[in-house]
């Protein structure tokens, strides 16, 4: 079988090296694209908020903590963040809740309707997100939004709800906008199961709640994690969101970043709050992923 | 491997396990109304003959969608968008396709940080992209422009046609370009004519997918798109915030047309299962 390969000469071209494998060569295109357009970058971000920038342009050259100091001083950066936190906490979980069943039926259904299932799933992860906060904008804005149009004509309410511009409307989008990201890893999960664990459960008497609760949950527990941790950053990071459906007024941790930049061009500040914003946020997620780990060791056990 | 049991079969439903099988079936039609329901709404909005939003719409006009192709405004950012999103695409392909043969045929060691480092970008919210290239930019006395557009979005995109391409380059039987070599063929001509036509769906739908998200981009294009020249994103975000008529649910329609065509390529290309790996 070696052979053919053996007889074949020593000495290799370049293209051919290349394309051979085996060697890190092809990847060196793409790691200089990184390395400059991403690590350089993202490491200018992290100085800009310890130097002070006018026009783009360090104007003293000097070190300075005054506006991490300022930030990390200010009691309104600390409400926010604690209002990024507890909206991104909240949408997560719901997310979670509505996630699970449909990753979950997606399992038990066939042909046709597997498929439509999917399609229903995938193609909100290929619409702009902003096509769907418009969305939410129709539905939920003021006296003619739909959502109000529909309650006042049936009769449910008489007054107009105020939803819109309000902390209901960006988790209700949130939660809405990043279901597919919650639903995907647990699909592939869900329906890569083995299933005897279930059976077994259910001839030794348990009841199906329970097999569900103390089985499957269990069982798909890193995947939960996984997917809770990805929709979590999405959800703290998001500022479009809170922007379009919180209304002007309306600001998180991730809103400030982009109207200091943006809006009030003081950079320092805000590459400053972009630094807390990047370091809460993977600090967040290590502390669900080491939660989600302790949560899991349960499979890895009876595995 | 044991026979798989027949699932369900002979056990006795309880009472809660019929409360329960209720629950399970109400969140889950709840979850796809939600899922598809907005877009749904969009759609019928956008054939609205008045000037102003309701649901159902009182009647059935392409009025809006008129308007969008008789606003030059907007035509000019779908221009700059689709422009924009090729040459993303392109840089993607090349840098990535090649990256992502080293990730899986790769025998040197530190793969595994390879492949941690080329899916980075995954990590990085948006916005942080973004800022950054604005701010790194800055430093070097560049400008936020259609280049830097261009290559701030590649930054955002390339994992997507890494992990695209290396799902399926993971797949591929190595036999077959064993196979090739004992009949004959040198390297190159197997990759040319057993490994890449293996490949071709794969490239189709990456493609498809980082032409789809760089055109919907939003997080990243709102900090580094030339002020001059918007792409539609960031055109459309303008909009959402100080307009409600129907014109912006036209556009929307349109976008979700583009994402059902870009649905169905990579359904053909690689199934739509595989998108969730």
């Amino acid at each position: 079988m070696t052979d053919a390969v053996l007889t074949q000469p020593r000495r290799l071209g370049f293209a051919r090296r290349v394309i051979d494998g085996g060697g890190l060569w092809p990847a060196v295109p793409a790691l200089v694209y990184l390395v400059l357009f991403m690590v350089l970058p993202i490491i200018t971000l992290l100085t800009f908020g310890f130097v002070t920038i006018d026009r783009g342009a360090i104007t003293d050259g000097g070190f300075t903590l005054t506006h991490i100091a300022g930030v990390l001083g200010d009691p309104l950066v600390w409400n926010l963040m604690w209002r990024s936190f507890w909206i991104a906490v909240v949408s997560t979980c719901l997310t979670l809740v509505l996630a699970y069943p449909i990753a979950y039926a997606y399992g038990h259904l066939k042909g046709v309707w597997r498929t439509l299932l999917l399609v229903a799933i995938i193609s909100p992860l290929l619409t702009s997100a902003l096509v769907r906060t418009y969305a939410w904008i129709v539905i939920l804005g003021g006296r003619r939004g739909l959502l109000n149009q529909t309650l006042l004509s049936l009769g449910v309410i008489d007054q107009p709800l105020q939803i819109l511009n309000t902390s209901t409307a960006v988790v209700m989008g949130m939660t809405q906008i990043h279901l597919p990201f919650m639903i995907l890893p647990l699909l592939a999960v869900l329906s890569e199961r083995d299933r005897r664990f279930e059976e077994a459960s259910l001839n030794l008497g348990a009841s199906q709640v329970e097999t569900f609760f103390r089985v499957t949950i269990p069982m798909t527990m890193p995947a939960i994690v996984a997917g809770f941790a990805l929709v979590f950053a999405v959800s703290y990071t998001n500022f479009i969101i809170p922007q379009l459906l919180g209304g002007g007024n309306y600001s998180t941790l991730a809103v400030q970043v982009y109207e200091q930049t943006i809006v009030v061009l003081d950079w320092s500040r805000g590459a400053a709050l972009a630094t807390l914003l990047l370091t809460t946020c993977f600090a967040f997620v290590l502390a669900i992923v080491s939660v989600g780990g302790r949560l899991t060791r349960w499979s890895e056990v009876r595995r | 491997m044991t026979r798989p049991i027949k699932a369900s079969a002979g056990h006795v439903m309880l009472p809660i396990d019929r409360i329960a099988r209720w629950v399970l079936i109400a969140v889950t039609a709840f979850s796809i109304l939600l899922l598809i329901g907005p877009s749904l709404i969009v759609i019928a909005i956008s054939f609205e003959p008045r000037a102003y939003i309701a649901f159902p719409p009182s009647g059935f006009s392409t009025r809006w969608y008129q308007a969008v192709f008789a606003n030059q405004q907007l035509l000019d950012s779908i221009l700059v968008s689709v422009r924009i999103s090729l040459a993303v695409m392109a840089i993607c392909l090349m840098i990535g396709v090649p990256a992502a043969f080293a990730s899986i045929r790769g025998t040197f060691r530190g793969r595994a940080a390879l492949n941690a480092f080329l899916l980075s970008p995954q990590m990085m919210p948006g916005m942080v992209i973004g800022i950054a290239s604005l701010f790194f930019g800055a430093y070097i006395a560049f400008r936020a422009s259609d280049l830097m557009l261009i290559l701030s979005l590649s930054v955002f995109c390339l994992p997507f046609v890494v992990r695209i391409v290396m799902a399926r380059l993971a797949d591929l039987d190595p036999l077959l370009d064993e196979a090739s070599a004992n009949l004959g063929a040198g390297k190159l001509e197997t990759f040319a004519r057993v490994t890449l036509p293996q490949l071709a769906p794969a490239l189709c739908a990456a493609s498809a997918f980082t032409f789809i998200e760089a055109f919907d981009n939003v997080t990243v294009s709102l900090f580094t798109s030339d002020v001059r020249a918007r792409p539609l994103p960031v055109e459309l975000y303008y909009l959402v915030q100080f307009d409600s008529s129907p014109i912006i649910a036209a556009i929307s329609s349109l976008e979700i047309g583009l994402s059902f065509v870009v649905m169905l390529i990579i359904a053909k290309a690689v199934g739509l299962e595989r998108l969730g790996r």
